[in-house]
């Protein structure tokens, strides 16, 4: 990394914090002086898109950021500064003395103050209108003998849902590891293209929610347990080669060596000098896989996916909480009944 | 061809960013030599001895295997070669979780049919052969047991079973009893030392003992910083040739020169 391009990213870094601190100030400004809209923020959405508002902020932050440099003198490092290039000298200096020190108190404080009007935290009704809430307690605790067999049935839905998701992801994660592997990839220029493409693939599937997949696959194939299981399996199968590749990069080479000095073929290599050593940590993600799909299949059900949510959703909406507190109790006892059992399988299996 | 099992000429290696491991190697192993190779740890032996079936490629060189070029070969017509080069290691490197008889089948990996040995499964003369290899290396009764059960001893021993089962021309064995305790090293030196004698197969190995070099080499080289510095007889191998390889700072104490990795295997069963 060049000096300059250094240089480049501590201003970037300095002039985002500026800029992040003029907003703040200038929403708690329109805050208390009563002109906050509705949607919390700015006054109106024309005011919330006007760019040549931001524009001004920017240029001012800017100016203090290029202000701050020149008087760094005798004004002390500033947050981006000392991040990429370190603190000069070394006298700890009490962060009341510096200007930075100042600068980030004031940020965090800036920070917590707009988080608490941005999010409507309403500390008096927290605190003292407990008793509507006593309505879902009191259903909790007397649960309804009425949706008993309807949730049973669908919790064995459930329950099969996540195996069969898990099921499912298992061969497909298994196949994409070994590409998903740096250590497996770095031979020809196709292996290495064929990691990135995995590893992008399996990013951007990751950071998609299961209860989003679920809404596409009902779109594609329906409302039902089935959704369900597609948008389990598709959130599965990238979390798996992300545990599964992780664990390949970790192997021991030594027998990969031998058995490629043996004249064997890459087929083989994988399977003899990899494959052996990945099988007990494999079985021990899938199982914890399954465990993990299991609580996410209680809720799938809320957007259509199948499973015990399905019956769940409606009855939080008419406010039946007899039998709300019966589907959570099954559901408690499922979540916590695989808890345990995964737990001890893998204890065994490592 | 005539006896030349293996032909290096000016092999360089230089691994990022600038360690040079290797530099400018000329040496011709004769068919049938137990040639050994000597040096501090970082020396290079290693690197040479990976350099010659390709599990590292050299920046610069050429070396044959008994007249064919290994250098620059590529895909099956590398992976025959290689079929031609056994390997031993210092930590064994057997598949811990296989039975001991399905790591010494994999030693004909190159050989067998793919979907076979994919499924772990093999032809009756393949399984009669590797029993026999088991017998050779006295572990007939452990066919069965899982790999990492046995005592590094007896690992090492399989590790020799599996290279008699791929029936190389050439052994390659980096410090193959570093790790065992000096008591054992004969029970394995002795096995590599057949490969060489009764079955005809030319060995090249690395190690660190005046004695095991005494008793085993037929020839010997020495590296330092990653030049040949030394060769000679093992006869001719006293403690002023050990100085001038190793450097007047070091003493060839109780047997064991220096740079010897430590005796990390323990044999208990
Ligand atoms: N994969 C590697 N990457 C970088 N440097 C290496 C690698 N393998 C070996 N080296 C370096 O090359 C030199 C020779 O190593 P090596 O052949 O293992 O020596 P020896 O086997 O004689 O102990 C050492 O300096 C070592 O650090
Ligand atoms: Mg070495």
């Amino acid at each position: 990394m060049t000096r300059g391009y250094a240089r480049l990213k501590a201003l970037v870094v300095d002039w985002v914090l500026v800029s992040l601190f003029l907003l703040m100030v200038e929403f708690l400004v329109i805050s208390f002086s009563g002109r906050r809209g509705p949607t919390g923020l700015l006054v109106s959405p024309e005011e919330t898109l006007d760019l040549l508002h931001y524009a001004w902020i920017g240029i001012a932050a800017l100016v203090l950021t290029l202000g701050w440099q020149l008087a760094r003198g005798e004004r002390g490092m500033s947050p981006g500064w000392s991040a990429v290039f370190g603190e000069e000298g070394d006298e700890a200096i009490p962060w009341t003395h510096t200007l930075r020190g100042w600068f980030t108190a004031l940020l965090i404080e800036l920070t917590f103050l707009t988080g608490w009007l941005i999010t409507e935290v309403q500390l008096v009704t927290f605190l003292t209108q407990f008793n509507k809430a006593t309505d879902i307690v009191r259903g909790l605790v007397n649960p309804s003998g009425e949706v008993l067999h309807q949730g049973l049935v669908l919790l064995v839905q459930t329950i099969f849902l996540a195996f069969m998701a898990t099921a499912f992801a298992i061969p497909v994660a298994f196949a994409l590891s070994f590409f998903a592997a740096r250590n497996l990839t770095r031979g020809s220029g196709l292996a290495r293209l064929m990691y990135t493409v995995v590893r992008a693939l399996m990013n951007i599937t990751r950071s998609v929610e299961p209860l989003v997949w679920a809404l596409i696959f009902i779109s594609w194939v329906g409302i039902g347990p089935f959704a369900g299981v597609l948008a389990l399996w598709v959130h599965s199968v990238a979390a798996l080669v992300k545990l599964y590749s992780e664990q390949i990069e970790s192997i021991d080479h030594g027998p990969v060596e031998a058995i490629t000095a043996t004249g064997a073929s890459t087929l083989q290599v994988l399977r003899y000098g990899v494959v052996p050593q990945v099988i007990p940590p494999f079985l021990s993600f899938t199982i914890y896989r399954w465990d993990i799909n299991v609580r996410m299949s209680t809720i799938i059900g809320f957007v259509g996916g199948g499973g015990i949510g399905y019956i769940l959703k409606p009855r939080v909406d008419l406010g039946q909480w007899g039998e709300v507190g019966t589907l959570v109790i099954l559901i408690a006892i499922t979540v916590w009944a695989m808890d345990i059992i995964s737990a001890k399988i893998r204890e065994r299996i490592v | 061809m005539s006896t030349e099992a293996v032909r290096i000429e000016g092999v360089s290696k230089t691994f990022d960013p600038d360690v040079r491991a290797l530099v400018d190697i000329d040496l011709t192993v004769e068919d049938g030599e137990f040639l050994v190779i000597i040096g501090l740890s970082g020396s290079g032996k290693s690197t040479l001895l990976r350099c010659i079936n390709r599990l590292i490629d050299p920046t610069a060189g050429r070396i044959w295997l008994f007249g064919e070029e290994m250098t620059g070969a590529q895909g099956a017509r590398l992976r025959r070669l290689r079929t031609q080069i056994g390997m031993i290691f210092q930590q064994f490197n057997l598949v811990k979780r296989h039975t001991v008889l399905t790591n010494v089948l994999s030693g004909s990996l190159g050989r067998s049919s793919l979907l076979g040995t994919l499924l772990l499964r093999y032809s009756e003369e393949e399984v009669r052969q590797a029993r026999a290899a088991l017998e050779r290396v006295d572990l007939g009764g452990r066919g069965r047991s899982r790999a990492d059960r046995l005592s590094g001893g007896q690992q090492q021993r399989v590790a020799v079973a599996r290279a008699l089962m791929q029936r190389p021309r050439l052994i390659l064995a980096d410090e193959p009893v570093a790790s065992l305790d000096p008591a054992l090293r004969h029970s394995v030196m002795r096995h590599i030392e057949s490969l060489n004698r009764d079955e005809g197969m030319t060995v090249l190995c690395t190690l660190h003992d005046v004695d095991l070099v005494r008793r085993y080499a037929t020839r010997l080289v020495a590296l330092r910083d990653g030049r040949l510095v030394y060769e000679g007889s093992p006869d001719d191998f006293d403690n002023d040739t050990f100085r001038d390889i190793y450097g007047t700072d070091a003493e060839p104490a109780t047997g064991q020169l220096l740079g010897a990795a430590g005796a990390a295997g323990e044999e208990t069963a």
